[in-house]
């Protein structure tokens, strides 16, 4: 399965926008999955115009129980908490913070005496909703972080391992803004990365940002430039020269976009001769020449 | 006797008392007896250099070194209750000197 990263740094460049309105251009060719992996605010599903998310699954972390028949109170387990979870007290058995917890499981293979009983905590959801266009599936994979959690990617690689299990063509990761570990996972294994940014200091301060981040994990980038028309993007422009990004993609600052949002209904699907429909084609259409079949 | 720590930075009785309970570099362990100072150490806090679960691991020091007290700011959550469950009392002074926190402690604790 090919796989494409659309990411960007800056919220609220347009990067589910790029990536809903790619996928199902991309649904003239092949078998699509679009993954959600923007799991503190994801709404592909929103923007896709579906009312509810289907096919609920727990994601399930690892969290240790003390075993007080077996515990000696060596302290090991609070030795080799990478996140300082556990904690020792002077005289009672180990004490165990859930919050501060990543699930990584050290203290379960560190205790000399099997004294860390498996357990779990729910950290949040995955979703699954089958769609067709263009007579081909759109598979649709959705996670959800909990309220108040606070260890995003366990989320986000449950959320990813479960679209990869689906037999498609091409697999489209939707991830959220930053640069951190979360986003660095949906980078990890991808073919290609596509960069949404949009011509303002913003978007240019968090281009750089990610930009680094691919250049670093070694990954090719195509980069989107969405509203263009408004700011400057002279600078982005320069920059995109230096790091040596090949194809760039100017999607205008339109009113369909507005239109469209208006309605819930894709731009591709609603206004497919739109400007800016054209320019999410054109970006297809370059991915099916680099992808081949279809 | 008693052990008193106080969160600090470059740590010592004339040093000010850090503002931060869990991410303060040092603490200031003060040995009392009958009112007296008997002994004036300075221990690394690893809470200071960890990624995350600071005020655990800085309680966890202090439950090594035996501490009976801390005298410093108000811990965050996970410290206040790490803190708790070690039994360790806090006090909270701030805005002074590990010497002028502990003689304000002492000379209440007289009365």
């Amino acid at each position: 399965m090919f796989r494409v990263t659309v990411t960007g740094g800056k919220g609220g460049t347009g990067k589910s926008f790029v990536a809903v309105n790619l996928a199902i251009a991309l649904t003239r060719y092949y078998e699509v999955v679009l993954a959600d992996v923007d799991v503190e605010a994801p709404n592909d599903y929103v923007l896709l115009g579906i009312n509810k998310l289907e096919n609920e699954e727990p994601i399930k972390v690892f969290l240790p129980f003390i075993d007080t028949g077996k515990c000696t109170r060596c302290g090991v387990c609070a030795k080799v908490c990478d996140t300082g979870a556990i904690l020792m007290p002077p005289n009672a058995y180990p004490v165990i913070f859930p919050r501060l917890c990543s699930g990584c499981k050290a203290c379960y293979y560190g205790c000399p005496y099997n004294a860390i009983i498996k357990g779990y905590h729910v950290l949040g959801y995955t979703y699954y909703n089958k769609l067709l266009y263009n007579n081909k599936t759109l598979h649709l994979v959705t996670g959800v972080l909990r309220e108040g959690e606070e260890h995003t990617p366990p989320a986000v690689l449950a959320t990813r391992k479960r679209a990869e299990n689906i037999n498609g063509d091409i697999l489209i990761l939707d991830t959220g803004a930053g640069t951190g570990n979360q986003i660095s996972l949906s980078l990890q294994n991808t073919n290609l990365v596509i960069a949404v940014t949009e011509p303002t200091p913003l978007g240019l301060h968090d281009l750089l940002s990610i930009l680094e981040v691919v250049k670093g994990m070694n990954l090719g980038v195509w980069v989107v430039i969405n509203k263009y028309g408004v700011g400057d993007p002279s600078r982005h422009l320069e920059i995109l020269e230096k790091y040596g990004v090949e194809k760039i993609y100017r999607i205008p600052f339109n009113r369909d976009v507005v239109e469209t949002y208006i309605y819930g209904k894709p731009i591709v699907l609603a206004k497919p001769s739109s400007i800016v429909s054209k320019t999410i084609y054109d970006l297809s259409i370059d991915l099916v020449k680099v992808i081949g079949g279809g | 006797m008693v052990r008193i720590a106080f969160p600090t930075d470059k740590g010592g009785l004339d040093d000010q008392i850090y503002p931060r309970f869990g991410r303060a570099p040092t603490f200031t362990i003060v040995e009392v007896e009958d009112g007296e100072i008997k002994d004036v150490r300075v221990v690394q806090n690893p809470g200071s250099i960890s990624g995350s679960g600071a005020g655990i691991r800085a309680v966890q020091k202090l439950v090594e070194e035996k501490i009976d007290i801390v005298i410093g700011p108000s811990p965050g959550p996970n410290a206040y209750m790490a803190l708790q469950q070690s039994g360790i009392r806090v006090v909270m002074i701030l805005g002074v000197t590990v010497r002028e926190a502990l003689e304000k402690f002492l000379s209440e604790e007289k009365k």
